[in-house]
């Protein structure tokens, strides 16, 4: 079973008179606790591959299938449920809020939840991640391999089905990268969540099962890396 | 128990968050309706103690009615019979003072005569308190006089003043009523009614306890007087009460409404810092939106920035406005406690609430702005 199914991706912008396709027909599965990254150079439609898939944009043609159901239609608040039930994000820039400590910043998706156990959750996603004496600093507090290890934490909170990383490891230096790359592998192989990461960096080529080339909003071939 | 508070409202932990986050800014949005909150309470309060004490100095003017003989219908005097009929339709609980009145040389201390006006009243006791001696029961010899009477002449009870030829002796020195009353004896010289020759009154004045009690004497006295021939004049004094009263809520009603202009203005910088940070923020509130929060869940963090700044500002607003409205009636009204009364609290509510609402209006375009940015393009930055 896939976790996420693009058939025929087909994004189209529409900026002044020209029309820019941004994706000109992806063909795209996941399985779960797969890791996969997209490489491509810039303006080759990673972003916006990864925003269909992440249920923040739609597609101009084509079909998206999350778990077997065809999500390519639904509305914003449909897809706004489906984003938080299933998709955890994971971004370059981590965005965490900076008035919010570690514990609360993992708390954000479910804050307006009823749920007793979330504040216990919180702690033991950032104990998992390794900062279980870091749970009340702020993130001005924390380096840069600090702030993405409690992002990670964050798009864990509600057991995603996959978890979409957007240059993962574009803020910080080759060693924390690789301490984030092996939280992902271990995330992907423990708990069977489906990973894709969008980047540049070769280095995450080295802990992937797959990676996908997108160039000029096409697919290029794939290499198998065992 | 902020912590208890947090966890029921997580939007106002992350509301109240982000307003610290720049404190000097929202403290600047929060004064701006502090200053509102203060100007409509204070301005407020302001008049209520100013009818206070208008409605005060006019005594008991709407609980009187006068009656006067109709000259139009040849009617010169009041008869005895009249006064009867009087007391009688008004009944035991309402007070009927007769009286008389006549132009007299009078001369205080060897001094020159003058020309003045004295009334006559059969029992003053029990119309008038005395400041300085006692009043006689019955009234039938010496003379009573008002407070100024006594002041300007430098008269004391057991002085000699002289009416019309006779030496008479003071008893009493009446306190005044009501500014406005028609009763107040302040400048009159009051003689008993034995001394004077004419028979029947000038005038009947008729003091109830209430407004509508008044009303009801007039009503009455008119249909038993009245009945064959228009032998009385019927004047209520209530109406003139009553038009007082109406300009001076007038004047509030304006002076209120010149303040509420304040809360507008603080209204447009909550709407600017709010519109400013949803700007700063739009990377933050595009991440709240791709972890799955709906619009909604925006637009209530957003409102309940704006909420806090307005309760926030709204209470400080009221503690300030309540130090200024004893400072108020302590000077209006020699009495700082006045304050408690139930219009000058309406008007601290309506401050607050007016604050309130204001402040989460001016959030209402900020935070639709908000929830409705598209994540991608708030994340694209």
């Amino acid at each position: 079973m896939t976790v996420i199914d693009a058939r025929q991706l087909v994004k189209r912008y529409r900026t002044g008179g020209q029309t820019l396709e941004a994706l000109k027909g992806i063909d795209f599965a996941l399985e779960p606790g797969e890791f996969v990254s997209i490489m491509g150079p810039s303006g080759s439609g990673k972003t916006t591959l990864l925003n269909i898939l992440g249920l923040l944009a739609t597609p101009t043609e084509g079909r998206l299938l999350l778990e077997d159901r065809d999500v390519t239609d639904l509305g914003d608040r449909k897809r706004t449920l489906l984003r938080k039930r299933t998709i955890g994000f994971v971004f370059q820039h981590f965005y965490l809020l900076p008035t919010l400590s570690a514990v609360e910043n993992v708390e954000v998706p479910r804050l307006f939840d009823r749920d007793r156990n979330r504040r216990a959750r919180a702690r033991d996603l950032l104990t998992r991640v390794g900062l279980g004496d870091r749970l009340d600093h702020r993130p001005d507090q924390l380096s840069g391999g600090q702030k993405q290890r409690v992002a990670i934490a964050r798009s864990l909170i509600n057991d995603p089905k996959i978890v979409l990383a957007d240059e993962p490891t574009g803020s910080l230096d080759r060693e924390t990268g690789r301490q984030i790359l092996d939280e992902f592998r271990r995330i992907a192989d423990e708990q069977d969540v489906g990973i894709i990461a969008v980047t540049h960096d070769e280095l995450v080529n080295e802990y992937v099962d797959r990676t996908v080339h997108l160039v000029d909003g096409e697919l290029g071939r794939e290499q198998l890396d065992a | 128990m902020l912590e208890r508070l947090y966890r029921r409202f997580p939007a106002v932990l992350m509301a109240q968050r982000n307003l610290t986050r720049t404190k000097i800014r929202s403290m600047l949005a929060s004064l701006g309706i502090v200053i509102g909150v203060i100007a409509i309470a204070s301005l407020g309060m302001f008049g209520v103690a100013l009818q206070y004490s208008i409605s005060e100095n006019l005594g008991g003017l709407g609980n009187q009615v006068t009656v006067s003989p109709n000259s139009e219908a040849g009617v010169q005097n009041l008869t005895e019979r009249d006064v009867r009929e009087i007391r009688r339709v008004v009944g035991p609980d309402v007070s009927v003072s007769p009286e008389k009145r006549t132009v007299e040389p009078v001369s205080y201390d060897r001094g020159s005569n003058r020309t003045e006006v004295v009334y006559g009243l059969s029992d003053p006791a029990s119309v008038y308190n005395a400041t300085e001696g006692r009043i006689p029961e019955p009234f039938q010899s010496g003379v009573l006089v008002g407070e100024t009477v006594a002041e300007n002449e430098g008269l004391q009870p057991g002085n000699t003043i002289t009416v019309n030829g006779s030496s008479m002796r003071v008893r009493a020195v009446l306190e005044s009523t009501g500014s406005f009353s028609q009763l107040n004896p302040s400048n009159r010289i009051y003689l008993p009614v034995n001394s004077f020759e004419q028979r029947g009154y000038q005038q009947v004045y008729v003091s109830a306890d209430s407004g509508t009690e008044a009303n009801e004497s007039a009503v009455a006295i008119r249909d038993a007087l009245n009945d064959r021939e228009q032998r009385v004049v019927v004047q209520e004094l209530s109406s003139i009460v009553d038009q007082v009263n109406q300009t001076f809520q007038v004047i509030n009603t304006v002076l209120v409404g010149i303040a509420a202009i304040s809360l507008f203005v603080a209204g447009i910088s909550i709407l600017n810092v709010m519109l400013m940070s949803t700007v700063e923020r739009r990377e933050e509130i595009g991440v709240l939106r791709a972890v799955g929060y709906q619009k909604g869940d925006v637009l209530k963090v957003m409102l309940m920035e704006a909420t806090l700044l307005g309760v926030f500002g709204g209470l400080v607003g009221v503690g300030v406005s309540t130090l200024v409205g004893l400072a108020i009636n302590h000077y209006t009204l020699d009495d700082a406690t006045a304050l408690f009364r139930l219009a000058n609290l309406w008007y601290l509510l309506a401050a607050f609430a007016f604050a309130v609402v204001v402040s989460v209006l001016s959030g209402l375009y900020p935070a639709w702005k908000a929830a409705s940015e598209e994540p991608v393009e708030a994340l694209r930055g």
